[in-house]
């Protein structure tokens, strides 16, 4: 099983080693989210007296960010992993037209190493884009500002918490893409999926400003989870208890959902991959 | 010799059409090649992508290497190596990636699938290109290399859906060239489908012709043509008559004469056997053989009696179906 999962990640990523296009494009995306996005719908914009793009009153609803794009950065990593998860899948789904999914069905391999080859293939390319977004924060004009004692550890529980995020995304995505049968319902169903999670996250403004009926939907967003808990580690060199707390909550509720995420997948994968 | 395939009754019917394949039996051989010949739309595509596990089994039975194919499907996809009838390689790996991906999830060890797969390449004659992505192959390439790809874990029996549709003349022969040697010197038990009459009757141990869901009738394809009484002797005489039509049908095995004009038609097992008799007999009566051709009887005879149609109309009839797209959904799935 994890033999032949490796096989066919490994499938995959040899073919994006030679055409690394689609990867690098949704990497540099993030750019766009960053500067543009950042800038425009930039809330310190309103305060024409604060400078130095700093969020005068609204800082502490933000989380205590120095500027903007500091509390917007953790958020585009999580939208990142969501948008590459979401497309990269599409791989299967045309491994499903061309036949190659029949040819791999009648190889003697459990059903679920096929799923599980198109999730560790679609999280190894995912973790390309979290560097670059991360990069591109730090470097634009009024970009991401770490903590002053942000080391290591900081950025490793960063990266850690991404891959937990783009690994929930994986699970869900590669389901999807197993069960559709042709792009058109691929693509339609990704969007469809993709702007539920984009716009009941965190990732762009903090949930104190959400209404009362979205905060619980919010609050159980894998983004919402993966953007608190990186800005914890942006934005403090040490944590206090309930900072630990708060992570680790964080961390458990993602993998919470990671896991039912996996079992749908395993079950869509299952049904999709079965003869009829 | 054991029987590697046998199937009972098998049916396929995907609602609310009707049956595509209608309770067919029969069964292969170790050593065999078995064809399933017929028209587009006939089911063959169905029932090979039933015997190797893909599509689900409506009604009856199918067995492969001792394994019921329904209950036991991983013990059959150990045995068989599948060909479908569209090229299913990655297209962005080069030739020998294909290959090793093949046999490691075949749990083929690496080094014996090294050597494995350099041989077939060899084989096949893609030495030369293996190094290069399958991108850049011809058709015929691309064909050669699908048939290999099939072989590298050593399967008991390979499954070829249509190996030369929409191949020249050239890469078709060279194909059964390898289709041949993979049977005689592996002794490797071969089951395929096609609609060409020429491939069924240069390759198979046996033909089964299936048409509308069904197998009319199976053989080998020398029996089947035997069965049609024989072959056909046209003999043009200046001068003869009504007299001369008495003299061929008192000729042993004649089983028919038909004249016209100074043309007679004779039907007979075997024009060889027949034939110095009916020229001495000419001769005694002073009459002259002006002309003479035969023809031996041809799988499209056979298809023509025993379906009431050429291979050729119901290539044309099925085609309109294809128009609505019905056959091609019954193909493909």
């Amino acid at each position: 099983m994890i033999g032949e999962t490796l096989v066919l990640g490994r499938r995959a990523l040899t073919k994006w080693v030679r055409n690394p296009f689609a990867v690098i494009v949704t990497s540099i995306q993030a750019l766009f989210w960053l500067a543009l996005f950042g800038n425009s719908f930039n809330p310190a914009n309103a305060f024409s007296s604060t400078s130095g793009g700093s969020l005068g009153p609204l800082q502490q609803a933000f989380g205590g960010a120095p500027n903007y794009i500091t509390y917007l950065a953790p958020g585009v990593i999580g939208l990142v992993a969501l948008t590459g998860m979401s497309f990269m899948g599409v791989d299967l789904v045309f491994d499903r037209i061309n036949g190659y999914l029949d040819t791999l069905r009648a190889f003697p391999i459990p059903r679920t190493s096929i799923y599980f080859g198109g999730v560790v293939q679609n999280i190894a390319k995912g973790m390309v884009a979290a560097p670059i977004t991360f990069a591109l924060a730090l470097v634009i004009p009024d970009g991401l500002r770490l903590t002053p004692g942000f080391g290591v550890l900081n950025l490793i529980g960063v990266f850690g918490v991404v891959a937990l995020l783009t690994a929930v995304f994986a699970t869900f995505f590669t389901g999807i893409a197993i069960s559709v049968k042709s792009t058109d319902s691929f693509f339609a169903a990704v969007n469809f999926l993709t702007f539920p999670f984009m716009f009941t996250s965190s990732a762009f403004f903090p949930l104190s400003f959400f209404p009362g009926w979205l905060k619980p939907l919010a609050q159980a967003n894998p983004i919402t989870l993966a953007s608190d808990a990186m800005r914890l580690l942006i934005l403090n060199s040490t944590l206090s208890t309930p900072q630990v707390q708060a992570l680790l909550g964080d961390l458990a509720g993602m993998s919470v959902i990671g896991v039912l995420f996996v079992a749908l997948g395993m079950a869509m994968a299952r049904n999709a991959l079965k003869a009829r | 010799m054991t029987n590697m395939v046998e199937v009972e009754g098998l049916s396929k019917s995907f609602p609310p059409s009707t049956k595509v394949v209608a309770g067919v039996s029969f069964s292969v051989r170790e050593g065999e090649v078995f064809s399933l010949l017929g028209p587009n739309g006939a089911g063959k595509t169905t029932t090979i992508r039933m015997l190797t596990t893909l599509t689900s089994i409506t009604e009856g039975k199918a067995m492969v290497g001792g394994h019921d194919v329904s209950k036991d499907p991983g013990a059959v996809r150990n045995l068989i190596g599948v060909v479908p009838q569209d090229v299913t390689l990655d297209n962005e790996l080069k030739g020998i990636e294909n290959l090793l991906l093949s046999a490691k999830l075949h749990h083929v060890p690496n080094a014996v699938a090294t050597k494995r797969a350099t041989d077939l390449l060899h084989l096949v004659d893609l030495d030369e290109s293996m190094g290069n992505r399958v991108s850049t192959y011809s058709g015929g390439m691309k064909r050669r290399l699908q048939l290999v790809t099939a072989l590298v874990h050593e399967p008991r029996i390979l499954f070829l859906d249509e190996p030369t549709v929409g191949l020249d003349i050239q890469t078709r022969t060279r194909i059964w060239d390898y289709i041949r040697q993979l049977n005689r010197e592996r002794g490797l038990t071969i089951f395929m489908t096609t609609h060409y009459l020429e491939e069924a009757d240069q390759l198979s141990d046996i033909v089964a012709i299936m048409d509308h869901g069904g197998i009319r009738v199976s053989g080998p394809p020398s029996d089947l043509k035997a069965s049609l009484h024989g072959d056909v002797l046209t003999i043009s005489i200046d001068g003869g008559g009504n007299d001369l039509v008495d003299f061929l049908r008192s000729i042993p095995n004649v089983t028919e004469v038909t004249r016209v004009d100074h043309s007679y038609r004779l039907k007979l097992p075997k024009v060889e056997s027949a034939l110095p008799e009916i020229i001495t007999g000419v001769a005694s009566r002073g009459l002259k053989i002006i002309e003479t051709s035969f023809s031996k009887p041809t799988l499209d005879q056979v298809f023509l009696e025993v379906t009431g149609r050429s291979m050729r109309d119901a290539e044309e009839s099925n085609g309109n179906h294809d128009r609505f797209g019905t056959v091609h959904a019954r193909e493909t799935r």
